[in-house]
This record gives structure tokens, sequence and C-alpha cells, in this order.
């Protein structure tokens, strides 16, 4: 006479289904969230459009982005640097008129950050502007998005296999880039 | 060479003291203890500038103190022929250091400048390393760490914050040194000369007891310290190839 | 497989649903927190984001008046250098002076005027606005008696100072006093007397060969510590073949003490005495030839080497060789402060110290006591402060009713006074308190209305450093970040009052900063800078930090003859008597705390002490051989009781304090002053009697008696570190003296015999 363990699983059979679609649910739920709301692409508080200003108009890079060539930030530039051209220029458009509003109430315009790195991270715009390094190989073609989006994953792998190619001096020294 | 020879032979590399076979830069520090006077400004400027945190009165009576350079003291004799001695302890950035050895994900390690990396980012905190360092000048943060508003206004956004669970040191100040790196790339592409990067416990020494530089160049006031006659290297006899020379206090005859 | 009905349907469906939507958030929490990126709307134009900006100015966190460099990032301020061109401090700083930090970004700062609107000290203030405080204040002043009116303020240099005064003298009242605890009123009384002067000379340690100091405490904060250590520094190792050589003789072994070639344990309050009997010897030895030699052999007749030894402890061989060694050097230098000072006869004994450099031929050289040309513009330093017999007769107009409004700015007599001065009493009787501080001290507590001063990061001032360095410097104090909060520079506060109370002709300044650039502007046309005008010459010191001018003094020095015959150290007196209170209390400055203003700066709470490695506590030093004795351990808590009151303390052995003298650091035991400061060790400045030094009307601190006694308590107190004995472990190194071979005294690296960790 043989002691048989099924009759037991038998019985938490409906368990295990609960928990095995419980579990696909998660699997589909991460991965639903993933693809349908990466948050690549934030809403910003005016419709700027890349496209508009760096393509159509040709304005270059470092016109607003003015602090990437000395600083390590590049920073986004000043409500007032908005208002030198849009002072004159398309005036009546409701975006340039929620600038407007900004600009008079002396209000900074509160963007949201796409490529965004932690704290923890070193990372000086200045030497990779020095080393004529095309804004576009990180950020991506922006002179195409209406919308900013984050085209290249902003994380460890993309430094370090740039570092690598280009054989930077001491770039895969772990102290070059983490604080 | 086959598999395993190729392995053993980078193995035997990794644990050759100084895996480097020349440091870049070769960062050292002479302490003069007959300069030192105790009065801890460079614990203070250190602090200042790492955003070392405040562990409280109950951390520390646990013998849980967060001071990347301490001072030390030593009483000698008894009334009244009793002496008492100070010397600044700081990691010594061994070439040949134990910590780096025991460390299982590798988060600490000797970089092209001689100097020992600590990773906050692999840590695991196994502690380890500070069990092995002969210095303890390791330091573990049990606790994550408050500070009251508006105190973290004061922080230096050059260093990270360490968070609970990772082990952290002296790093001789090396957001100054990538700093001045940086300086120097733009100045022309040339070397950092000295003098120009302190880190901030020797910028603000009042006696000028602590002397910062490349090793690597002879002409440098600390290479020059090193070989002055009274200089030593604490616990020297372990072998761990310290980064900082002590120079011998002078005991001046009674009369 | 058994079917799945209906039911099992639904659940299957509900768990899907579930784990979906806990999928969904698992990968949400996973994201960063959104960041944003906020721009200017117009650019500044001081600083570029990710680019640190410098600015010069004057630390404010001791007297010693040191440059600073502040580097900002954003508006923010983080870390405080030395400035590398001030000539007090050449790029250093001390531990108080990188907390500085910690004083703008305190939490416990006040914020915005204040009302007292519960019974005073009850801590009921209320907000109010600048106007109302302003014209409230400006109401009393008016109304008040001239004579009535009383400003007290920490002790302030340049045009702060000299505003002050014009504030005062057009309120027409006389009753303006600077109150430090550390002013070293016996000092300048003692150079008063001596040399006629009434600023500091400069003392050379930088220079000297052998300096001799009787009780100050030079490296950590006798006047000006940071370039004291500079000159240590440079006098031990950078000097080429020569190291110059420290003497240090005081009751307990302080910082400089520890640094010193030569400790010399003295009874409290001899020091002076024993001066004389080395100048004694210097006399009677014939190693001085000046023409009024006799003058000296005369007065120094009584001191010789055996009365002095009997009255001081240090055996008459060691009077007989520091003698011959200090008259030796070439040059030498001795100095004198701190407790030495702080005895009835304290300004007998400074006078005897700066004998000993006239004598040995220090005064006027290099290497020895300098003197400095007198300051430049500003209010005078010392003439304000007041010593504790004006404080004592402060309190006495008080309780008479004399005193209708008192102004405090910035300082805390209620915690650096004694009880037995009766100050809180006083206070109660004035109608009216006004404070100007920037934190609720015990003093501030005691308000009526606060007018909060912005800390000396964000102010206007300048500052001419006493004692001078040998040439006359001057700096300026500018803001390095816009003020934190509703307050407001005390000179602007003045001017406002002024303003109130229609005196814009004799103050007609808009600002601090105006008040400055016009002081500024008679600097300027004094002809010694090189600049086109003005505005180009107030940048390049702006950008500087720092302004000095060559003038040196080379008059030669005359002793009248007088002061010679005067000459003479009386016995110290104290409090008590011995069979009652056997031991001397010597309250000392300390490293963290200073005066007690370092106390609510958690960095300086936590900082161990150098010689004790102590934190955040009070704690009473006791010789091994007197706890023995009394059967004391280290961390019992003891109770330690003058004729005017009684603290509690832990107990430290401490190997390097005479048996009959008890020492406890000054600065924790707080009642106010914020979070850190609060209910935290005990202050022995209350307990101290109120004696002065004969001479200058100062607090004599170490003269009062105590007694010691168990509680049967334990409050060990927090230390950090290792064992604090080498145990043959050989860190610490050294060379030279009468060494073993290895470079070692055995003698010297005993372990005791009881293994008590110290």
């Amino acid at each position: 006479m043989s002691v048989s363990i099924v009759p037991t699983l038998r019985v938490l059979l409906p368990a295990a289904r609960i928990a095995l679609v419980g579990l696909l649910g998660l699997i589909a739920g991460f991965f639903a969230n993933a693809a349908f709301f990466p948050g690549t692409s934030p809403e910003q508080p005016i419709a700027f459009s890349h496209r508009i200003h760096a393509d159509e108009n040709e304005i270059p890079c470092l016109y607003c982005h003015v602090q990437a060539r000395r600083s390590i930030s590049a920073g986004v530039p000043s409500v007032n640097k908005c208002m030198g051209c849009h002072n004159e220029v398309a005036t009546d458009s409701p975006q340039i008129r929620l600038l407007t509003n900004y600009w008079e109430t002396k209000e900074p315009i509160p963007w949201i950050k796409v490529h965004d790195l932690p704290d923890f991270v070193h990372f000086t715009h200045k030497r990779h502007v020095a080393a004529d390094i095309e804004c576009q190989t990180c950020h991506g073609p922006v002179e195409t998005m209406d919308v900013v989006s984050r085209e290249a994953p902003v994380k460890m792998g993309l430094c370090l296999a740039c570092h690598k190619e280009e054989e930077v001096e001491h770039g895969t020294d772990c102290w070059t880039c983490h604080k | 060479m086959s598999f395993m020879e190729r392995f053993v032979s980078s193995w035997r590399k990794f644990r050759t003291p100084g895996y480097y076979d020349e440091f870049d830069y070769a960062w050292g520090m002479t302490i003069d203890l007959d300069r030192c006077t105790g009065c801890k400004a460079c614990v203070t400027a250190c602090q200042a500038e790492n955003n070392i945190p405040i562990v409280g009165e109950k951390a520390l009576a646990r013998g849980r103190e967060m001071q990347w350079i301490r001072i030390e003291r030593y009483w000698e004799g008894e009334y009244p022929n009793v002496r008492l001695r100070f010397i600044p302890l700081l990691c010594q950035h061994c070439d040949a250091a134990p910590c780096e050895t025991v460390c299982p994900v590798s988060a600490t390690y000797h970089n092209q400048d001689g100097l020992n990396v600590q990773l906050y980012n692999r840590c695991i905190g196994t502690r380890s390393c500070a069990v092995y360092c002969p210095y303890e000048v390791r330091y573990f943060n049990y606790y994550d760490h408050h500070w009251d508003a508006p105190l973290e206004q004061q922080l230096n956004p050059d260093v990270t914050v360490r968070e609970k669970g990772v082990m952290e040191k002296c790093t001789f100040c090396v957001q100054r040194i990538r700093q001045a790196k940086d300086h120097a790339k733009d100045d022309g592409q040339r070397r950092i000369k000295d003098g120009e990067v302190q880190p901030a416990c020797v910028q603000t020494c009042p006696t000028e007891a602590l002397v910062f530089g490349d090793r690597n160049d002879p002409e440098s006031e600390v290479s020059k310290s090193m070989h002055d006659p009274r200089a030593y290297r604490v616990l020297g006899e372990l072998n761990t190839l310290p980064s900082v020379v002590y120079l011998k206090k002078v005991d001046a005859d009674a009369g | 497989m058994s079917k799945v009905d209906r039911r099992e349907f639904l659940k299957l469906v509900g768990a899907g649903g579930v784990g979906a939507g806990a999928g969904f958030m698992l990968a949400e929490s996973l994201k960063h927190p959104t960041e944003f990126l906020i721009p200017y709307p117009v650019p500044p134009e001081e600083f570029s984001p990710g680019i640190a900006t410098w600015y010069n100015s004057v630390c404010g966190m001791c007297p010693a008046g040191c440059g600073i460099s502040v580097r900002t990032r954003e508006g923010r301020a983080k870390k405080i250098e030395g400035n590398p061109s001030h000539p007090v401090n050449q790029g250093r700083l001390c531990a108080l002076g990188q907390a500085g930090l910690q004083v703008l970004y305190n939490p416990d700062r006040v914020t915005a005027p204040m009302l007292q609107h519960g019974d005073r000290g009850s801590d009921a203030f209320i907000q109010t606005t600048w106007e109302d405080g302003l014209s409230s204040v400006a109401e009393h002043l008016a109304t008040a008696r001239d004579s009535g009116i009383y400003f007290l303020s920490q002790g302030v240099r340049g045009h702060l100072a000299m505003l002050l005064e014009l504030f005062m003298g057009e309120l027409g009242s006389e009753h303006l006093l600077h109150h430090d605890f550390a002013h070293p009123h016996s000092l300048y009384a003692a150079n008063s007397r001596l040399f006629g002067e009434d600023h500091l000379p400069y003392y050379d340690i930088r220079n000297t060969r052998y300096l001799l100091s009787f009780g100050a405490d030079y490296l950590n904060n006798w006047l000006s510590p940071v370039h004291h250590s500079l000159g240590f520094g440079h006098s031990r190792q950078g000097n080429g073949a020569t190291r110059g050589r420290f003497v240090q003789i005081e009751p307990k072994m302080s910082i400089s003490g520890v640094a010193a070639d030569e400790w010399v344990p003295a009874r409290p309050g001899t020091e002076g005495i024993l001066a004389l009997g080395l100048a004694h010897r210097i006399v009677a030895g014939s190693a001085y030839a000046g023409d009024d030699v006799d003058d000296w052999a005369a007065a120094l007749a009584p001191y010789t080497a055996d009365r002095v030894a009997e009255q001081s402890g240090v055996p008459a061989e060691t009077i007989a060789r520091l003698a011959d060694e200090f008259a030796g050097a070439e040059p030498g230098l001795a100095i004198g402060g701190g407790a030495a000072g702080d005895h009835t006869n304290g300004v007998d004994t400074l006078v005897a110290v700066n004998a000993l450099n006239y004598l040995a031929g220090n005064i006027g050289k290099p290497g020895g006591v300098v003197f400095n040309p007198g300051p430049v513009t500003g209010g005078p330093a010392n003439k304000r402060q007041a010593n504790y017999q004006a404080m004592q007769d402060l309190a006495e107009n008080a309780l008479r009713g004399e005193i209708d409004v008192l102004i405090v700015n910035n300082t805390n007599p209620l915690f650096t006074l004694p009880r037995a001065a009766g100050l809180s009493e006083a206070l109660e009787a004035i109608p009216l308190v006004v404070s100007l501080s920037s934190f609720v001290d015990e003093t501030t507590a005691m308000a009526d209305v606060i007018l909060p001063s912005h800390t000396y990061l964000e102010s206007w001032g300048d500052d001419m450093p006493q004692p001078g360095v040998g040439f006359s410097v001057g700096a300026i104090s500018q803001p390095v970040v816009s003020p934190l909060y509703n307050t407001r520079a005390t000179g602007d506060i003045i001017l406002g009052l002024a303003g109130k109370l229609g005196l814009n002709q004799a103050l007609p300044w808009t600002s601090m900063e105006d008040c400055l650039k016009d002081g500024w502007r008679q600097i300027f046309t004094r002809g010694s800078a090189e600049t086109e005008n003005f505005d180009a010459f107030w940048r390049d010191v702006l950008v500087s930090g720092v302004w000095g001018e060559n003038r040196r003094r080379t008059d030669a020095i005359v002793i009248d003859k007088r002061v010679i015959d005067d000459i003479g150290v009386a016995e110290p007196e104290f409090s008590g008597e011995r069979d009652e209170y056997p031991f001397i209390l010597h309250p000392y400055l300390s490293t963290a705390m200073y005066d007690g203003r370092g106390a609510n700066l958690p960095w300086m709470q936590e900082l161990p002490d150098p010689m004790s490695s102590i934190v955040y506590g009070s704690w009473v030093e006791i010789n091994p051989t007197s706890a023995g004795e009394m059967g004391l351990e280290d961390g019992d808590l003891v109770r330690i009781t003058s004729e005017h009151g009684s603290i509690e303390a832990p107990v430290l052995i401490f190997p390097a304090i005479m048996p009959d003298v008890v020492a406890m650091p000054i600065g924790q035991g707080h009642d106010a002053l914020g979070r850190y400061a609060r209910n935290r060790g005990a202050n022995p400045i209350q307990i101290l009697a109120p004696i002065t030094a004969s001479a200058s009307g100062s607090l004599a601190a170490s003269a009062t008696r105590v007694s010691v006694s168990a509680t049967g308590r334990r409050a060990a107190p927090v230390k950090t570190g290792g064992v604090s004995r080498q145990l043959g472990r050989d860190i610490v190194r050294s060379t030279g003296g009468d060494a073993t071979p290895d470079g070692h005294d055995a003698r010297l690296n005993s372990i005791p015999i009881k293994v008590k960790s110290v």
C-alpha cells in the first residue's frame, strides 16, 4: 500500500492556479507599464518643440544651452533668453502666451528633466563638449523631436561603452565618474 | 597560452602589490608630528568638505564614530613627567592595502593615481574591509543620516551623500583632484602643478603639518619631505606600503 | 485537471487583475522621482550654475579676525577656507572657523523680529514686523533717560564699533559696553602700564627661538591662535637648522602645553612670582646691562630662587635654568595670559612677564615683542570692554532702577558671568531688554524684543585685527549668500533705529554698506593705496579680501622708573578656605566650544576634545593621585562646590594636572541656545567667585576654591578613539632627547600601574 502525494496536491490546485495567474498578471502589468508609460517623454509645461527651433530655425544647441561648454551642467536657457526672440516672434501662439505669462510674473518655467543622472554620478558636459562629441550622441536626434524623449538609456553601460571604445584616459576608472 | 595559464598570470598580476606598473600621479601625504598640535581643524574641514554626517551621542557611545580623519592621543609617563602625543590618522591609501584584498565585490581597489578607491554603489556592507584595515580608518554607515533643515544646504554637491549600509573613508578629497585635473586640461592639457590641489585637511592645517602632492614628481614638496631623516610609516612593519608618511616628533632635551 | 467553473474563473480574473495592478505599481515605484530643471528668469551675473563662486570675508567666530574665503555654489555657502592673502591666517583656519557654516544654516536661528508675549523667559515669542519692532524700541529709547540707555555688545571693531559709538553718543549715553568672556583685560592693563599703549603688541612667535609661555594657550585660543600656530609650525620645522624651543608654565597642561618641549607645573597664581624669579636671576647674573639695571636689581631683590621655588612649587634649579636659557636665546619671547592673568594678581603677573622680555632684550625685535601701529580706523578695541567690575556696576545700576533700556548684541553674559554677579536679578529690574542676537541664548531668552541680526556670513562689515601683526591690516567682511531669513545686519538695525529717532544728521548712511564705503574712502585718501579711484580700490579690497599698509614701528622703549620700582607680584588670593575647599578650580576655554558659542553647532558637539577625546558633554579633570585618595574612578559623577554654588560633572582621571587643581572646560551647560546645546553638561563659570584682578577689575576666573564630592552615581562621558596609551605599539614615534637607541625614553612610555583609560 503506497501513500501518494497527488491527492494533497490536487487540493492545492485551485490556489496554485490563482497564484500562477497572479504572477503572470504581475509580469504583464510590469511590462505594460514599461511599454505604455515609459516616462521617457514627459509632458512639459510649455510644448516647446526642438524641431521648430533647432531644425527649422537652425539655432545651434549651445546658443540656448550656454553652460554646456564651461560647466558640469548644460543647463536650460533662462526665461529672458526665450523672450529675446519671443518678444516679437509668434506672440499670438497660445504656447508663447504661456511663456510670456511666466516672464511677466517672473516665474521660472518648471521643465521636467528627461536626462537625469543619479546624484552619485559626476558627469561634466564641459569635458565632453571639449572632446567634440556631438550632443546627439547621447541625447539622440533632438532636432527631430517635437517633444524631447530619452532615446538612449542613461545608464552606466552607455558611458562605459563609449569610454572603452574611445580609449578615454583613465575612462574606466570608477572614480572618474563616481563621486 | 591556455586559459588556465592566462588566468593564473592575470591573478598574479592582480595580487602583486601596486597592480599598476607605474602610477599616473602617485598621491601621497606627509604629516609632520613635530608641527601637529592636535587642534582638530583638519577634522572639521573634512566634515564640511565631504558631507560627513553627524552620528549623534548614542552612536558614538556605541563606538560608531564617523570621522574620516581623526586625531589619536597617547599619554606617556606619569605626573609630573607626562607627555601627550597627537597623531592624525586617515586612510593611508596603502599600495598593498589589506582592505582591497578582502572585499568580495571589489568595491575597493587601487586606481591609477595610487588612491584607494571606495565605491559606494558596489559596496554591500560586509564590513570585512574595516576589520582588515590595521589603521582602523574605515567607517561604516550604520544609520541613514539626517540633517536638520537647513543644515543640508551646506552639503557639497561634488560628493555623494552616503546612505545606510556602505563603507566610507578618506578619499584624499578626490573631488578636488578631479577638479584640478579638469582645470589642468582646460589650461592647455598640462599636468597638475605641485600645491595646486590640496585636500581640505591639508589646506586648513594652521601649523602646516600636512603636505600633499605627487610622489612621482621628485621636485614636489611631498617627495622631498618623504626623504626627511625623521620619516617613518605608522605600523610600517605590516608592509602595507602606505602613501602617508609621518615625520617623527622631536623630543628636545630638558636643559 | 478539475474543471474551472465560474467561481474559479472569476477568482482567476481577480487574481490576474490584482497581479497586473501590482506589477504596474512595482514598475512605477522603481522609476526615478520626477526631477525638474528650473531656469532663472534672468540669470544672475555673479555665478554660473555648476561653477563655484568664492567670496572673501572675515571670520566672526572669535576675536582673532582671520580672513576667510567662502566657496558658494548656486548661492549656497559650501565651504569656508582661510584667505591666503590675509596676513593673520595666511590661508589657514581653525575648527571653529570651519564650523561657521553651521551658524549660518543653523535650524535654531531667529528668523524674524520677535516679541515676548508671556512672562520674561517663558519662550512665548511671537513674530512681529521690523516696522513694529523698530518703532517700539525707538519709542522706548526716545522716552528713556539718556543715562538710562545701556548697550551691551559682543566685542566689535571696525566701523560697526564706530557706528555704535556714534549712536550712543547721539543718544547722550556713556553706557556703551563690549563684553567678551575671554577678553584679556589684564594683558591690556599690563601693556598699558609698562609700555604706555592701549593696544596689544605683536608677539612674534614665528621668528622666536625660545618661547616661554606663562599660562597663555597661544595655540588654542589666546588672542590669535591660527596665526600663532603658523608661527609655531615655522619655528619648529620651517626655520632651517634651528628648531624653536617652547616652554609652557601652567597648573594644567593645555594644548600649548602638549606641544611644548617642557611643561612646568606651577601653583595657580604664582606665574608672576616665577617670572620675577627668572628676572631676578637675569639681572643678578649680569645678563642685563641697561642703564636702569640698579633700579631693576632693587625692585627684584625679594624674588630669590629659594623664595620663588617655595611659593611656586617649581624647583630652584629649574628656575635658574629657564632664566639662563631665556636670556641666552637670541631672540626669545615671553608671553602670559589665560589662567595666569585670571588671578587677583593678574595684571602684576603680566607686567612681570613683559619685564622679562624687556630684560632679555626682546622688545622691538623680530622674534620678540613688536609694537603695532595704532588701528587705522574704526572704533576702540579695549576701552569699551566691560570688565567684571563694570558688569557688576551694570547689575547694581539696574537694581537701583537706573537702567531704562538695555540693548544686547550677540553677547551672552547670563552664561559667561558667574551667578554671583547677580545679572539674572538685575535683568528683571530693567523695564525693556532688547536683543539683536541671531540665536535665543540665555540672555536673549530674557529679552522683551528680539531684532535679529544677520550672521557674519550675511553681513557687511570690516575688521582691523587686534592684536595686529606688526603692520596695519584691514579686511572687509561681505555677505557670501543672500540673507536666509527676515533678519538685518546689526549696523542696519542701528541705522534703522537712528532713522526712527531722527538722528539722520549724525548717522547719514542708508545702510551698513554705505557706512563702510564712506569709512574706507578715508583709508583710500591716506594715499597709501595705488589705485586711481575709490571704486577701483573698493573692488580690489573686496577681491583680495584684505588691505595692508607696510608701516612698521621702530620706536625705542623707555620704561619709567616708577613703574620699575612698583614691580612686584603679590601672592594670589582665592575665595574659600583650603580646609573646606581643597581644590582650585581651573576653568578653561575648550577647543570646540570656546566660551560657549560653539555649543549649538553639531560639528563642534561631535568634535572630540583633543586631550580627553570626550564628546557631547562636560567633565572635570582630576590628578590620578588625588582621585585615588578620594576613591574616584573615571566616569564617577561628582559634585563640585564653591562658596557660590555647585555643579555636577563626571570625573576624568587626567595625568597632566597638579594634585590640588581640578579643571573643567567652558562651553557646555546651556539651558537655551537651541537643540544641540541645551541641557548638556555643566557650566563652570556659574560657580566662580566674584573676585577680580585688583588692577584691571577683570574676573579672576582661576581664583575660586572648590570641594569635590562623590555623588554615588555614574555618568561616564562618551569618548572616541582607542586606548589612550600606546602600549608598545610604536604608533607615534619620536626622536632626540635623552633617548634609548630607538628614540624612546622607556620611562616616558611606561604603563601606569592602574590601567584606566584616560
